[in-house]
């Protein structure tokens, strides 16, 4: 038993000191001849992600996955008179500013307009294309038909959030506005199941959303009849950090591209979209299709969770051990422990306290934005659900220790044994014991809970099924398929702990007679 | 009499209000068993829990070899494992079997070998008859063998003194000869022992010293014959009637 917690112990110190050192650089601007441009990956046309690197894609950093579209292509042609080497960096719409201007990459180009708002925290190039708004709408809807934005009337509108999209609607007379939504999927989604009548767009994407799902159509506007809109809007440009040192250049090779390159590009990016119209069985095509995506965001969530929950226990058996010891003698000393044992209180209420997604965020923006931390964000997800978790497990350990009978604390001391000898070798072993149900259960809940930190775009199993769903279209199909892998990982997680529990209990009908150390033969007392 | 073991010197506790020990005083010898008994409540188990610093007094000093034990460079860690205690309620460690209930104290303040701490506890558990047990865990055991195992645990430490606070009062009636039999083997050997039990014919029986307590304070010392043959106070005389009757 020793043994096995020594190993353990070992095994995971190992595992965190290399992860948090391998993947932690200075920050941003660090000029190491790389290019990192970040985008959704889930914006066909502009970009999107594939599992294969047909036709010029490029692959996303840390992902075995490629990215390609309008705005990978772009990219290329930028990097390669940059004198760069391209990195993609796959970044959720939200986190592209943070990301930029934490250093985190060096320029966004995920079509994106270059409003006065954005311009206060970023610089923008010229534009690299120039769209126009449009609504996407479901084929059979009385909206299909629309030839102006006054011809929605009582239809329930929505756009991206943080898009001039999604201002654009108030032009529309008698719509109904809808909460703005995180991406593009999530309106498909909406859209498909009939919550929103139609969603405002840019004209690429409707021409992809009507190739790749049948249903939906874009609406064509009369002259005159559509969105009005300044050019700083359907301008989409390439965001830059102030100050950034290649803008001039930028410029100058985006200068260097004309009209016709551009819609040439365009039409490309149009036609090279992964299709997503398969035949046969869908199951069976989801997991032929995007099998190893799916396999390594399961992965990712299982390591994130697992060594959550793992460090979070051992941060758990510490506090437990230091808010157990007994007042020492010496005022001094007494005082320290005071304060240490405050300091912990803090911890804990501080991180049971707030959402872990919001606590990931701060860690993995702020930490870069504040201190110059450019942190590697698998490292952000495991360092805060380990935190986190530590924080719940405490608890649980608390309750654990408190169950204890206190006669075995006395026993111990009076014996003269130590804190940590009585902690580690008598009490510990039966809190852990009793609490053991409760950290099953935290366990399971950080397999699901992991899912919030798609906020930092890591590419656990949540984010991994949105960028599925992003590009097949299949979000019922694909939710429940992964709603299947979740389930059978907390079930498995479940019975294994079951077990564990029995191993831990030892046999039932234990029979005390008999003993493999036996030193004679008992005799029957008289 | 011999060399002095421990002594009390003006020992008093108090609990917010309650005073429970008032004017505390008294020599151990070595090899002396020493008896404490008294109405629940008179201050029996506090006086015992305070020679161990279970309890921190609030006055008065506890002398170990003339050491005062309540000193801040006193190791007190050591002093425990030299001065044992036996608890009404046995409290073995439930989460080890009877075989290293015994050892793991021995390994981690004596710094024992594994093989030693065995060895040893082996031999003592031989003594208590509790040697086919070893392998079994707290809860497969009856009252009459967990105080036995729990005796063994604080005789393993070799210890100069050994606290016994009620050791027969959670047991039913016939587990109590067991472990009373094993005590009075203890006492045979010339082990320090002071103990506080409701038994008074093994305190008779066994005792060079019995120490009646009352509200605080000791009322009446003496041998086994004086305290139960002639007690001079009244207390004593009021508080013997009631057990010796029973008796």
């Amino acid at each position: 038993m020793k043994k096995i917690w020594l190993a353990f112990a070992g095994l995971i110190a190992a595992l965190s000191i290399g992860l948090s050192f391998s993947n932690s650089n200075p920050v941003s601007a660090a000029d190491d001849g790389t290019f990192k441009v970040g985008m959704e990956c889930g914006y066909a046309p502009f970009n999107w992600t594939q599992s294969t690197n047909a036709h010029g894609a490029v692959q996303i950093q840390g992902t075995k996955q490629w990215a390609n579209g309008y705005d990978v292509q772009t990219a290329k042609i930028i990097a390669k008179k940059l004198g760069k080497k391209l990195v993609v960096v796959k970044t959720k719409w939200d986190g592209l500013l943070p990301s930029l201007t934490s250093g985190k990459i060096d320029a966004i180009i995920a079509g994106m307009s270059p409003t006065p708002d954005r311009r206060k925290s970023i610089d923008f190039t010229d534009p690299y294309y120039v769209s126009q708004l449009t609504v996407v709408t479901k084929k059979n809807s009385k909206f299909a038909k629309a030839k102006s934005i006054n011809d929605f009337k009582g239809a329930k509108i929505t756009a991206q959030l943080s898009t001039y999209h999604y201002d654009a609607i108030k032009q529309m007379k008698g719509v109904l506005r809808q909460p703005a939504m995180d991406d593009f999927p999530a309106m498909r989604v909406a859209l498909e199941s009939g919550t929103i009548d139609g969603y405002v767009s840019e004209i690429p994407e409707g021409i992809t959303a009507q190739n790749a799902n049948p249903d939906l159509t874009m609406v064509h506007f009369a002259k005159g009849q559509g969105f009005q809109t300044s050019a700083s809007d359907t301008n989409l440009s390439i965001g830059v950090r102030k100050g950034y040192s290649e803008t001039n250049k930028i410029n100058n090779i985006l200068g260097t591209m004309t009209k016709a390159d551009r819609s040439k590009r365009m039409d490309d990016a149009v036609a090279n979209q992964p299709s997503t119209a398969a035949k046969g069985n869908w199951f069976i095509n989801i997991l032929k299709q995007y099998g190893g995506m799916l396999a390594t965001g399961t992965g990712m969530t299982l390591l994130i969770s697992l060594v959550g929950t793992i460090v979070g226990f051992i941060i758990g058996l510490l506090v437990g051990i230091i808010r157990t010891i007994p007042a020492p003698k010496s005022t001094g000393k007494r005082g320290l422990l005071g304060f240490g044992k405050w300091l912990l209180s803090v911890y804990i209420e501080v991180f049971r306290g707030t959402p872990m997604i919001v606590q990931a965020a701060v860690l993995y923006y702020g930490a870069a934005q504040a201190l110059g931390i450019n942190m590697d964000r698998t490292v952000a997800a495991l360092v805060i659900v380990s935190i986190n978790t530590g924080a719940y497990i405490s608890e649980i350990i608390r309750g654990g220790i408190i169950s204890v009978d206190p006669g075995q604390f006395e026993a111990a001391s009076a014996l003269g044994m130590t804190h940590w000898q009585t902690m580690t070798k008598v009490i510990l072993p039966q809190a852990v014991r009793n609490s053991l149900p409760a950290v099953t259960n935290e366990f399971i809940v950080n397999i699901k809970d992991t899912s919030v930190l798609s906020i930092i775009s890591v590419s656990e199993l949540f984010f991994t099924s949105e960028t599925i769903a992003g590009q097949n279209f299949q979000f019922f199909h694909t939710y429940l398929v992964v709603c299947l892998i979740y389930l059978v990982l907390t079930f498995t997680i479940s019975r294994l702990f079951r077990i564990i529990e029995k191993h831990l209990d030892g046999p039932k009908d234990y029979n005390v007679m008999t003993n493999q150390m036996q030193v004679e033969t008992p005799k029957p007392k008289n | 009499m011999t060399e002095t073991i421990l002594e009390v010197q003006n020992l008093q506790k108090t609990f917010g209000q309650h005073e429970v020990l008032r004017d505390i005083n008294l020599t151990v010898t070595k090899g002396e068993v020493l008896t404490i008994i008294g109405r629940s409540g008179s201050g029996k188990s506090t006086l015992l829990r305070g020679l161990n610093l279970l309890e921190a007094p609030t006055s008065g000093k506890i002398l170990f070899h003339g050491k005062d034990i309540q000193d801040d460079s006193f190791d007190l860690a050591q002093y425990r494992a030299k001065v044992g205690m036996v608890f009404q309620n046995f409290n073995l460690f439930n989460n080890l079997t009877v075989l290293d209930n015994i050892m793991v104290p021995q390994m981690s303040v004596l710094k024992r070998s594994q093989a030693d701490a065995k060895e040893h506890a082996i031999a003592i558990l031989k003594q208590m008859n509790m040697d086919p047990f070893i392998n079994a865990k707290p809860a497969q055991l009856s009252g009459g063998q967990k105080q036995r195992v729990a005796i063994a645990r604080s005789v393993a430490m070799d210890p100069e003194v050994l606290l016994f606070d009620e050791p027969t009062s959670a047991l039913d009636p016939e587990m109590v000869d067991d472990v009373l039999s094993a005590m009075t083997a203890l006492a045979k050997t010339g082990l320090t022992m002071i103990v506080v039990t409701h038994e008074m014919q093994f305190a008779r029986d066994i005792s060079d010293t019995v120490l009646f307590m009352n509200e605080g304070i000791v009322a009446e010392e003496g041998t086994p014959e004086q305290i139960f043959g002639n007690p001079q106070e009244e207390v004593t005389r009021d508080f013997l009637k009631r057990y010796l009757k029973r008796d």
